[in-house]
């Protein structure tokens, strides 16, 4: 048994502010450890961006406590909360994850900067982490300059910038052709595998979920499914 | 510097609504700089050349002498005290005087007048008082029994050039004044109070006639600049005994003319209000878009470690840059604009030429170049920079990530 990197306990979010209130989760489990490699799927509006919302500290669920790395983060304060994902928690959006008027350099050396990492070591880091996602030569290019599948793997790269132990990711791969996305995915299963970065990422490509290790599917904001897998 | 660096590059994202903005805020403060400009240069002139007829910039009396204006009031004239006083900088000119009042006869006629005992040569170089004179000429020396009168005593007189008039009065500890003058000269002051009751003779001549030898009623003290007054004032009283004299600005021996210009400038700050009210409008609107349109990269920028604090900062240094450059410009062409009028004045023309001159000023659009005008516009804009980043950096504030990111 490896440590526990998130631990969800009767995490429910009901959205009340629309006519019929939605209850986009109800009372969700979700135990994972240090070094696994999950995708979070299920149809649309199963509530799979809440979820990951919720691990990430960006919403509060409605009830239920969520555990990462040993806090409990439902309780921080907003300001807390911020610097627990600046130090421990990386995030990957769908698309335009990057601030358009930096280059990749800045936009990875952005997150280093936030932690008042020294600029030498800065310097390292983004080329070593440029490096690892296959972007050494765009060092100084904008993310207009870039297609999307760079793009995303910039994003991945700020989001390993600061050393989080995890990486959320919601549907990381939904605005790219199925070859960056196959690329993409080799990335993070190989920054999982050497580096030992938990991984959570939802999808609903069938190409992306067979790369997962394990596959937790969610129905209606419940857990349907929860299986182990071989990757392929 | 990495928020300065962000900042900056954020404000071209959209280069031409930025322009725009600068273009804005520089039209503006260049209409505010040059408007305080004229209307600082106007009064400035006018305090100057209401001051250099009557009272000075600032006046040594002897104590009491304001509320009790007599010639036993008058104190001893003191050249060391003259000496230190003109080692100030600031300090121009010192006109001592001799203040009484006489009545006056010719013929037939009689009448009730100031007679005003001056130092012919610095009158001359602080107020032209030489060049006033429609008939006669100016005094020739500082000690003979002539006097100059204003155009309208003499009508009411019935004199002219080389008559003599009779004047009697009480001299200084009850003595007897009286002497006969000689007329050099008829001025035409701007003032029509002065015109019709002045009399000028040389101070010498008047301590004599006075029984007051060697005694002033006041030392008029020149400045360069206007805006040096209450400095000059507390150098003033440094160097003098203020257990016997008293030093006043003219704020405070002609408080109409400075309530004057306090309600006067009351208005040109509206107006300047009302111009910067409009430009507040277009960069409120710019701070607004600029952040409204950022909304979702601030929700991933607070995803990834990023405090709403630091957002807000970047925010308000992005107004703070938009303002300040539109400002920074409108303060350059501001400076060459007041240097250019400055160096080449301005002349009135047609009838206000003529009000200007009857009033014996120079029919000029006098420019004020003081630094405190490019100061202040500069701190409005500044403040008016930051009070408009308030309500974009509240919102953010405010900013829900997990919105801002669906949005
Ligand atoms: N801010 C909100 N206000 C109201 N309802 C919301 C809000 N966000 C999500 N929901 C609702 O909550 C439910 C779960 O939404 P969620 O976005 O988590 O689904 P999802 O699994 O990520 O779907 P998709 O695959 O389409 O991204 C949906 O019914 C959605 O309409
Ligand atoms: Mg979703």
């Amino acid at each position: 048994m490896g440590k526990t990197i998130i631990d969800a306990h009767n995490v429910s979010k009901t959205y009340k502010e629309t006519m019929v209130p939605v209850k986009a989760l109800q009372d969700v489990h979700l135990h994972i450890e240090e070094g696994e490699f999950v995708a979070l799927v299920g149809p649309s509006g199963s509530g799979k961006s809440t979820l990951l919302n919720m691990i990430g500290g960006l919403d509060e669920p409605t009830s239920g406590t969520v555990f990462v790395d040993g806090v409990e983060i439902t309780k921080l304060s907003e300001n807390k909360m911020i610097d627990f994902r600046l130090q421990n928690i990386g995030f990957v959006f769908q698309s335009f994850n990057l601030i358009p008027v930096l280059t990749s350099r800045e936009n990875i050396g952005f997150v280093l900067q936030l932690q008042k990492v020294p600029k030498k070591d800065r310097e390292k880091r983004v080329l070593e982490l440029l490096r690892e996602v296959g972007l050494e030569e765009k060092v100084n290019s904008r993310p207009g300059e870039l297609s999307g599948g760079q793009q995303q793997r910039v994003a991945v790269a700020r989001a390993l910038a600061s050393k989080p132990k995890i990486i959320l990711a919601d549907e990381p791969t939904a605005n790219l052709d199925s070859k960056s996305a196959g690329n993409l995915m080799d990335i993070m299963a190989k920054l999982n595998q050497e580096e030992k970065i938990t991984f959570l990422f939802s999808t609903h490509d069938q190409r992306v979920i067979e790369k997962a290790r394990r596959v937790i599917t969610l129905v209606d904001g419940k857990v349907d499914s929860d299986v182990v897998q071989t990757p392929t | 510097m990495m928020f300065l660096k962000l900042a900056w590059l954020n404000i071209w994202r959209n280069r031409r609504r930025t322009l725009i903005t600068v273009a804005s805020v520089f039209f503006a403060v260049l209409l505010a700089i040059t408007f305080r400009s004229v209307t600082d240069g106007v009064y400035e002139n006018m305090i100057h050349n209401v001051v250099s007829y009557s009272s000075g910039y600032l006046q040594i009396h002897k104590k009491g002498y304001w509320d009790e204006q007599s010639i036993d009031n008058s104190f001893e004239a003191d050249e060391q005290l003259s000496k230190k006083l003109l080692n100030n900088p600031k300090i121009t000119y010192l006109m001592p005087r001799l203040e009484t009042f006489a009545l006056s006869s010719f013929a037939d006629k009689t009448k009730g007048v100031m007679v005003l005992g001056i130092d012919p040569v610095s009158e001359k170089e602080v107020n032209r008082l030489n060049e006033k004179i429609i008939e006669g000429q100016y005094f020739e020396s500082n000690n003979v029994d002539h006097i100059l009168i204003g155009s309208g005593l003499a009508e009411q007189l019935n004199t002219k050039v080389n008559d003599t008039l009779v004047l009697i009065g009480q001299g200084y500890h009850a003595s007897s004044a009286a002497g006969k003058f000689k007329i050099d000269g008829i001025l035409k002051l701007g003032s029509p109070e002065l015109n019709s009751n002045v009399i000028y003779m040389p101070l010498q001549a008047s301590q004599y006639l006075y029984g007051a030898e060697n005694r002033l009623t006041s030392l008029s003290i020149m400045l360069g600049k206007t805006s040096d007054l209450e400095s000059s004032k507390r150098a003033v009283e440094n160097t003098i005994d203020i257990e016997a004299y008293e030093v006043m600005t003219w704020k405070q021996m002609m408080p109409e003319m400075d309530q004057f210009i306090e309600a006067d400038s009351a208005g040109h700050y509206i107006i300047i209000g009302i111009l910067y009210f409009i430009i507040s409008f277009g960069l409120f609107g710019t701070l607004l878009m600029m952040t409204f349109e950022r909304n979702r990269e601030f929700g991933i920028l607070i995803a990834i470690g990023m405090k709403k604090r630091l957002l807000a900062y970047v925010v308000l240094l992005e107004s703070i840059m938009i303002s300040l450059m539109g400002c920074l410009m409108g303060v350059l062409a501001g400076i060459l604009i007041v240097h250019l009028f400055t160096e080449n004045p301005v002349q009135f023309s047609g009838s206000l030429r003529e009000v200007y001159e009857d009033y014996g000023f120079e029919p000029i659009i006098y420019f004020s170049g003081h630094i405190r005008i490019f100061i202040t516009q500069t701190l409005i804009i500044l403040v008016l920079a930051i009070l408009l980043a308030l309500y974009p950096g509240f919102k953010i504030l405010r900013l829900k990530p997990v919105d801002a990111i669906n949005s």
